[in-house]
């Protein structure tokens, strides 16, 4: 696409605009692209862009990935422009790569790394074609926004662009089979002890072969419809993985990665099955760069899974995690349930997963907890729950219909004044599982349970 | 009794499927017959007591059209019968007369209610909704991508108070007749609305009162007084 003068007063509007915001202190990461995007609509199409773009999309863990392909890369001395700290709409894409251009228009940066909302890929693809486009995992996620995943799945099918080379969750069969035409490689996880035959989540989204709709024989299923399967009719079947990993040696937290005939081992930054995709997903791309394994290990090796997303501390012997459950999202919160039941020792769990943002419209749908396992929480090593926030009612019941035992449950609606009532006599590790819009209410969650086992600890003394 | 769920392992988006565990527990003795796309339906051959059908994507609908199509009198017949069916989300568009694609294409449904829907796939619409539904008000949650025509003003299951009906302009929701209730009502409805779920256990022939009946109560009357307020 020619750059015309419209394009040019975009992008001259969007660069003062952008100069403007650093001046009086204002987040210059989504406004600028906004603006160009609305004087010239095609302006992602007009721009001039870095010679590599890797995109990365998928319902979870896009930003985690994003956010470790880019500190290995800046470790590495690699010089980028990134949409980190903006938004992965369409504006924040236009805001990023405007940031990469001079104000002549001329591309200053040879690589891109770019998160990219899987929703947006109408307004998106379009207009730009990553060299190397990674899909996570694609799972039922905001029902009012995403509907399904094949919703989703077809959308970028339809969008993704011919030459795109993609890099894909091969244990996930939606996303194995997206955009067919397209070149491809698979990464994956092999068998694992803890997989099984059956399904124990709420919900599966690929249930027949999308050939010849029979019903689809899995071999193993890890979580949800993630694992292995097979069409007893058709030629259909799971892919074979090009970068998968083998001997997950979670005690000393390593992994060796099967490339083809050869093995090479990595260090592992999480023991959690989602984090581990992220990892495998992150070393197919860097390896696409012609990173070595050294220069990706030794920087892997210093990275961890941002505060936003975990942290963890122990306080007297009594450890607290935080984790994020995004609310609304499902598998994301099932994911971390199950995470959470399977921890060592006694636990105690503080839920806020309401979605504020969706509070402030007045009242939440809360459908999505019923494709949530919460029925994951009903293990016996979870001694209390205590669930507060705006739906705190809802999540009684939610709990109560899970099976867990009403006397278990603290339910209240000012969630600082229910931590009161957290047991800790006997609890290993306290669990606070928050929303990704509650990050002050977790701070002063986790905050208040410190000083709640230091006192305990005090009053034993 | 008898309980069947049609398709579960397709028909199942927005948790729907809890809307019958939820039945399960408040009528413990029910037998619950889920029955899998590729099999023949009980309520073939058999008298069945209720019939519930969940939201599917695009293409199950399709699907779901084709197998029900050779059954759509015996369906007609079970309505006659005033047999309790409930069809949540777009399982109601299954039972119009077509769904019409953006680009003017149409699939026919099985035509047993004179509505037909239209698709608008990068359009959806939510919403919050308040209806009542004889004595007694039922809140509930919108998210589709479609709107239905047709008129429904002597079958309708809702009169709209918060939110929308058939489609944006209308304020009359869903479709009631006999015992046959279809809904754009997405989620766990039974559960949402205890009273309700008590008109439906009635149309069984069951009166007792719900499970967890304080709990579910308690959450009912908060969000009825939320939405209220909206």
């Amino acid at each position: 696409m020619k750059k015309s003068f419209r394009f040019y007063l975009a992008l001259w509007g969007a660069k003062i605009g952008t100069l403007l915001l650093k001046i009086f202190r204002r987040n210059a990461t989504f406004f600028p692209g906004k603006f160009a995007l609305k004087v010239c609509p095609d302006f992602i199409g007009r721009i001039q862009k870095p010679k590599t773009m890797i995109a990365v999309t998928g319902t979870n863990g896009k930003t985690t990935v994003c956010n470790m392909i880019e500190d290995v890369l800046k470790d590495n001395k690699y010089d980028f422009i990134d949409n980190k700290y903006g938004s992965n709409i369409d504006a924040g894409v236009a805001t990023t790569l405007i940031s990469g251009v001079s104000f002549m228009g001329k591309s200053k940066k040879d690589l891109a790394i770019l998160e990219v909302d899987e929703r947006s890929a109408p307004k998106i693809y379009p207009y730009l074609t990553p060299t190397y486009l990674v899909c996570t995992n694609l799972f039922r996620d905001s029902l009012m926004r995403n509907a399904h995943t094949e919703f989703i799945s077809g959308i970028l099918t339809k969008y993704i662009p011919k030459d795109t080379i993609l890099i894909l969750n091969g244990d996930d069969l939606i996303v194995s089979n997206l955009a067919p035409e397209n070149k491809r490689m698979y990464f994956g996880i092999d068998r694992l002890d803890t997989d099984t035959e059956e399904c124990e989540n709420i919900s599966r989204d690929i249930i027949a072969c999308p050939k010849c709709d029979t019903k689809l024989v899995y071999d193993y299923v890890r979580y949800n419809h993630i694992g292995k399967a097979h069409c007893p009719k058709c030629d259909f079947k799971s892919p074979e993985i090009d970068y998968l990993a083998t001997k997950l040696d979670l005690e000393n937290m390593k992994m060796t990665l099967k490339i083809g005939e050869r093995e090479e081992e990595y260090d592992l930054i999480s023991d959690n099955i989602i984090n581990i995709y992220n990892i495998i997903s992150v070393i197919t791309v860097l390896k696409q760069l012609g990173l070595s394994k050294e220069q990706i290990n030794e920087s892997l090796k210093k990275l961890k899974i941002v505060d936003t997303r975990y942290t963890e501390e122990t306080v007297n012997g009594v450890k607290i995690i935080t984790h994020l459950a995004k609310g609304i999202n499902p598998i994301a919160c099932s994911r971390v349930f199950d995470y959470t039941r399977k921890y060592k020792g006694n636990k105690a769990v503080f839920l806020i997963v309401d979605d504020l943002h969706e509070a402030v419209k007045g009242s939440e749908n809360t459908s999505w907890q019923y494709d949530t396992d919460y029925e994951f929480l009903n293990d016996e090593s979870i001694k209390q729950i205590i669930i507060a926030g705006a739906r705190y009612l809802d999540g009684l019941v939610r709990l109560e219909m899970a099976g867990v035992n009403k006397e278990k449950i603290v339910y209240e609606r000012d969630e600082l004044s229910a931590l009161d009532k957290l047991k800790l006599e006997g609890i290993d590790t306290v669990f606070i599982l928050h929303d990704l819009y509650s990050m002050e209410l977790k701070d002063a969650a986790k905050n208040k349970v410190e000083v709640m086992i230091k006192n305990l600890d005090k009053k034993e003394k | 009794m008898k309980m069947e769920i049609l398709f579960p392992e397709f028909c199942n988006l927005f948790g729907d499927i809890f809307n019958m565990k939820y039945l399960k527990m408040c009528i413990p003795e029910a037998e619950l017959i889920e029955t899998a796309l590729d099999e023949v339906p009980t309520f073939v051959n058999e008298d069945v007591n209720l019939i519930y059908l969940g939201p599917m994507t695009e293409n199950t609908q399709e699907k779901v059209i084709k197998k029900l199509l050779p059954y759509k009198e015996r369906i007609e017949e079970l309505i006659e019968k005033n047999v309790v069916f409930l069809f949540t989300g777009n399982a109601l568009e299954v039972l119009g007369k077509y769904i019409e694609n953006e680009d003017g294409s149409k699939i026919n449904g099985l035509g047993i209610f004179d509505v037909y829907s239209k698709r608008d796939m990068m359009h959806r619409h939510n919403s919050l909704m308040v209806g009542k539904f004889e004595d007694i008000e039922i809140v509930g949650f919108k998210s589709q991508f479609t709107m239905m025509y047709g008129d429904n003003t002597n079958s309708y299951f809702l009169e709209v108070e918060k939110g929308i009906g058939l489609n944006k302009e209308s304020k009359l929701e869903g479709i009631k007749k006999n015992n046959f209730i279809g809904t754009y009502v997405i989620g766990p409805i039974l559960i949402l609305n205890p009273l309700f779920t008590k008109k439906i256990m009635k149309m069984l022939g069951q009166e007792k009162e719900v499970a967890l009946k304080d709990d579910v109560m308690a959450a009912y009357e908060a969000r009825l007084e939320e939405l209220k307020k909206l």
